[in-house]
């Protein structure tokens, strides 16, 4: 502590689980709109990572509300905002939103998707696996053409109300922060905007990630192709990022509010580490400059290092960016608490380790997403195979 | 056109999903609802039949008369018994069996009235490390009708946080009399006489004009020049005067 802070700010309510939040829903909103990438502008390059994308996201959001629900004192009652839905309050709303999102884009973007190989698998599987693929289908197993080419039509259309759906979910969060009207390092219009862009930066570096480790596992090529695709994505939606957050930034500083003093002493001391070297250097500059260097995204690259370089650099400045996109929700979510409404104060905030909120539980949360995409990945494989290795791998 | 197969069996289980929600939403959601706004009309029922805990001050004064009178005559008018005393719901219904205790050494009144900078003007506060040390506060002031056993002399007993800023200001030399006139009535009922304040430019001009008779190390300023539209402590706070 330092400086004076009122009594009912020593300590944080909003916790390291309410960092990783609105983390987890940013990699699902990025890594569906990346998937739209393919479907809706028809980017034929990022197509091996189609349906990992949509699987990532799928695996992710179904985590998203647990850290609510560990943050929460009444978890067992948190059903009840789905029964007497509140039109005011926009956390509240906020479930619906969700359950939009989860119910009517992506998981049915992925059933129409998947509908044609679930029937095949049926067919061919025998045992339980028969029944749990035929269950999946729902019964709609006729594979006729105008039948499949009504699963396409569907897909493509789930996916353009997706990306707006997909925009609002993150969007969303940012809106929450963004209008807490009391808190200088929150309110900003533009904090939707940015949450959302840098959803879209954390969601592709997510599913390059799985992408280029994935194929490790599985000992296939990775396809150079789609990958120096995706580091140029990477690299754009990572200039708007940093774009949007720069204009917040020289904005808050040419309006120079009262909060300025004590915001700066804030990025100065508490800040330092999460804002200036993860979130900036390490997480921003650095992986800009490689990627600006070695992506074809400016001028075909500027140099052009061998594959095998490029996918050392491209998976490095993805990990980079997790790294820096987490310090962004970080610095959003503890900085805004950090700093005393009096303006003349700052506490701080020590992360437990093993409490309900601590660090124990948040390692736990963010391990669960890739336990959920390996069985996602198991039942719903996302690659063509031929089918006899299939049955040799006993999936 | 006939229905793709797809979408008849997406609406059954879309349909089955919601029906299920309606059915849970009349089971569940609770019968008083919303009956007086976005809650449990029944809530306030169920908690106002948890046992009660604190009595609350009127119920004290039906067998303390005395002590009630006192204190509603004194400055701890505002504060309630069972602020000192705690919850005693358990005393009133039976005083001979459960005796409240009372909050008799040094440590209780400073929590509220240690020196605390947040604290509004004129909120009797004292540094409990050097006002009177070691003796408990209540042998010195009535805990129902405090009353200091000597008029303050200094301002400082009451306007700390203004004391304390000035002694660190440019005006430290300055004693709060050359700006305000304090009738001695002001340190016994403070909220009834109230000091002058200052109200005009010129005030500050007996020192900072050009050419005024004040002390030479106050800084001069031109009167007609430095910021006329304003009084000079809408720029300058007045006890910490190079706060701009
Ligand atoms: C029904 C009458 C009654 C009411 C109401 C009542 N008291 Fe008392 N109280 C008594 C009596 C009688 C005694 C004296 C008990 C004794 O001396 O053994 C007493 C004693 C006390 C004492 C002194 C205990 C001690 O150690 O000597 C305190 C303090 C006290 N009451 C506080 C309260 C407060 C606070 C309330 C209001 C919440 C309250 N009383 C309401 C009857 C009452
Ligand atoms: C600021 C705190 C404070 C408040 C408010 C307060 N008391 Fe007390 N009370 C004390 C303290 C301290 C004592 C112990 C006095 C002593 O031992 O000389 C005490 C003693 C008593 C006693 C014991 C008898 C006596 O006179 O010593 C009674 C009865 C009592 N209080 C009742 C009340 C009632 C009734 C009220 C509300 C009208 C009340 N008190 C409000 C602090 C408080
Ligand atoms: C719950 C907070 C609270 C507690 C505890 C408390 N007081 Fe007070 N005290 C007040 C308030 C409120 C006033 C009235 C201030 C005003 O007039 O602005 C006051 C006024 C006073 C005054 C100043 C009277 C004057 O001339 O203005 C004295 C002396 C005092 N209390 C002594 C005590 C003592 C001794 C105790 C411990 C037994 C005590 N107080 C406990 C809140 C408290
Ligand atoms: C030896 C007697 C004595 C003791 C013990 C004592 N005081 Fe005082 N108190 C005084 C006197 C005398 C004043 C008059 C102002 C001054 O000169 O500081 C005073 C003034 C005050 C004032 C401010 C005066 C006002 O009217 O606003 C407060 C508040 C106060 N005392 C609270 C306490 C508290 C709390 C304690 C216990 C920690 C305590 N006192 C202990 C004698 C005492
Ligand atoms: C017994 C406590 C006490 C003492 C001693 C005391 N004051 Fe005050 N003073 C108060 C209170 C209480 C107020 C009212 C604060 C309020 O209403 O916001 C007040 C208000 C004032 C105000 C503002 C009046 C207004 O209309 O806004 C001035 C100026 C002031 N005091 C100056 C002084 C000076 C100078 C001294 C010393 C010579 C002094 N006071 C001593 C308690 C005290
Ligand atoms: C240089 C002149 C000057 C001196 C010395 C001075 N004051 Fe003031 N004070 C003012 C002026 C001017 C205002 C009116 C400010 C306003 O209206 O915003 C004021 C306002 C106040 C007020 C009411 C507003 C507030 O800030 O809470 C209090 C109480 C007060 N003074 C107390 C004191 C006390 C106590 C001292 C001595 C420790 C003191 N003043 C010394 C000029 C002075
Ligand atoms: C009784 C004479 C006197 C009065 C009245 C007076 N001042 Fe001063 N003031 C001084 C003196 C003496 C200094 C310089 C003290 C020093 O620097 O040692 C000073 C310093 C200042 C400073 C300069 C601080 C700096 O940064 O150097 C400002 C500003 C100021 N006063 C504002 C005011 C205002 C506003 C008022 C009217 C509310 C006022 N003064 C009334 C005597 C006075
Ligand atoms: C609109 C705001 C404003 C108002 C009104 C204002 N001042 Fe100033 N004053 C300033 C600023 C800003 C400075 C410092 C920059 C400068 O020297 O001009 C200052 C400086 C001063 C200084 C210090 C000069 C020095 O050499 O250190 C004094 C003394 C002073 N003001 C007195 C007054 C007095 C007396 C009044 C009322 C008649 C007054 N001011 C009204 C803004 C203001």
């Amino acid at each position: 502590m330092q400086g004076y802070i009122y009594p009912n700010e020593f300590e944080l309510q909003w916790s390291l689980l309410i960092v990783l939040y609105p983390y987890i829903t940013g990699l699902v909103a990025g890594a569906f709109i990346l998937a739209s990438l393919e479907r809706v502008f028809n980017v034929k390059e990022v197509q091996p990572t189609y349906r990992l994308a949509l699987l990532t996201a799928l695996a992710f959001l179904l985590v998203a509300p647990l850290p609510l629900q560990a943050h929460l004192g009444h978890p067992e009652r948190s059903y009840e905002i789905f029964l007497t839905p509140n039109r005011k309050s926009a956390m509240a709303m906020f479930g619906f939103v969700y359950a939009w999102y989860l119910t009517v884009v992506l998981l049915l973007e992925i059933w129409f998707e998947y509908r044609k190989d679930m029937v095949l698998w049926a067919r061919e599987a025998v045992g339980w696996r028969r029944w749990l693929y035929y269950g999946l289908t729902l019964g709609a197993t006729d594979l006729s053409d105008p039948s499949l080419k009504f699963d396409d039509a569907a897909g493509r259309w789930i996916t353009v109300i997706g990306i707006p759906s997909a925009f609002l979910l993150h969007g969303y969060v940012g809106f929450i922060f963004g209008s807490v009207k009391a808190n200088p390092w929150w309110s900003s219009v533009l904090m939707p905007v940015v949450f959302l862009f840098s959803a879209i930066v954390s969601g592709i570096a997510l599913v390059l990630i799985l992408y280029v480790v994935i194929s490790l596992f599985r000992s296939r090529p990775v396809d150079m192709r789609c990958l120096d695709k995706l580091a140029s994505f990477l690299f754009y939606a990572m200039i708007v990022d940093v774009s949007l957050e720069m204009l917040d930034f020289v904005h808050r500083l040419y309006e120079s509010e009262e909060s300025i003093d004590i915001l700066s002493q804030m990025i100065e001391s508490r800040l330092f580490i999460s804002l200036i070297v993860l979130q900036l250097v390490l997480g921003t500059l650095i992986p800009l400059g490689f990627l600006g260097v070695f992506s074809p995204a400016l001028h075909r690259g500027l140099a052009r290092g061998s594959d095998e370089l490029r996918r050392l650099i491209y998976l490095m400045s993805a990990v980079l960016v997790e790294i820096g996109i987490f310090s962004i929700r970080w610095n959003v979510v503890i900085g805004g608490q950090l700093f005393s409404k009096s303006l003349r104060g700052l506490t701080v905030y020590k992360v437990e380790l093993l409490g309900l909120e601590g660090l124990a539980t948040t390692l736990v949360l963010l391990a669960l997403p890739f336990v959920i995409l390996w069985v996602l990945v198991k039942v719903l494989p996302p690659w063509e195979e031929p089918a006899g290795l299939r049955r040799l791998d006993g999936v | 056109m006939k229905v793709p197969q797809q979408v008849a069996r997406l609406g059954v289980v879309f349909a089955a999903a919601i029906a299920a929600l309606l059915v849970a939403r009349s089971f569940l959601v609770p019968e008083t609802f919303g009956e007086l706004g976005h809650y449990r009309a029944a809530a306030i029922d169920s908690i106002a039949a948890h046992p009660k805990k604190y009595a609350g001050h009127q119920e004290c004064a039906a067998c303390h008369d005395d002590l009630a009178a006192k204190r509603a005559a004194g400055n701890h008018r505002g504060v309630a018994c069972e602020v000192c005393h705690g919850p005693q719901q358990a005393h009133v219904d039976a005083p001979l069996d459960v005796k409240p205790p009372a909050p008799r050494d040094r440590g209780f009144c400073p929590l509220c009235h240690a020196y605390n900078p947040s604290r509004p003007t004129g909120f009797p506060q004292i540094d409990p490390v050097a006002h009177n040390p070691l003796r408990p506060c209540i042998t010195c002031h009535d805990p129902h009708a405090p009353v200091p056993p000597a008029v303050p002399e200094e301002c400082s007993a009451c306007h700390g946080q203004i004391a304390r800023q000035k002694a660190l200001s440019h005006h430290a030399n300055l004693p709060c009399v050359t700006c305000h006139q304090v009738p001695q009535q002001h340190k016994v009922t403070p909220r009834v006489i109230r000091p002058t304040k200052p109200a005009e430019r010129a005030f500050c001009g007996r020192c900072h004009a050009e050419g005024a008779s004040g002390p030479a190390e106050a800084p001069r300023i031109d009167l007609a020049a430095h910021h006329p539209r304003y009084l000079c402590w809408q720029c300058h706070y007045p006890h910490y005067p190079e706060t701009q």
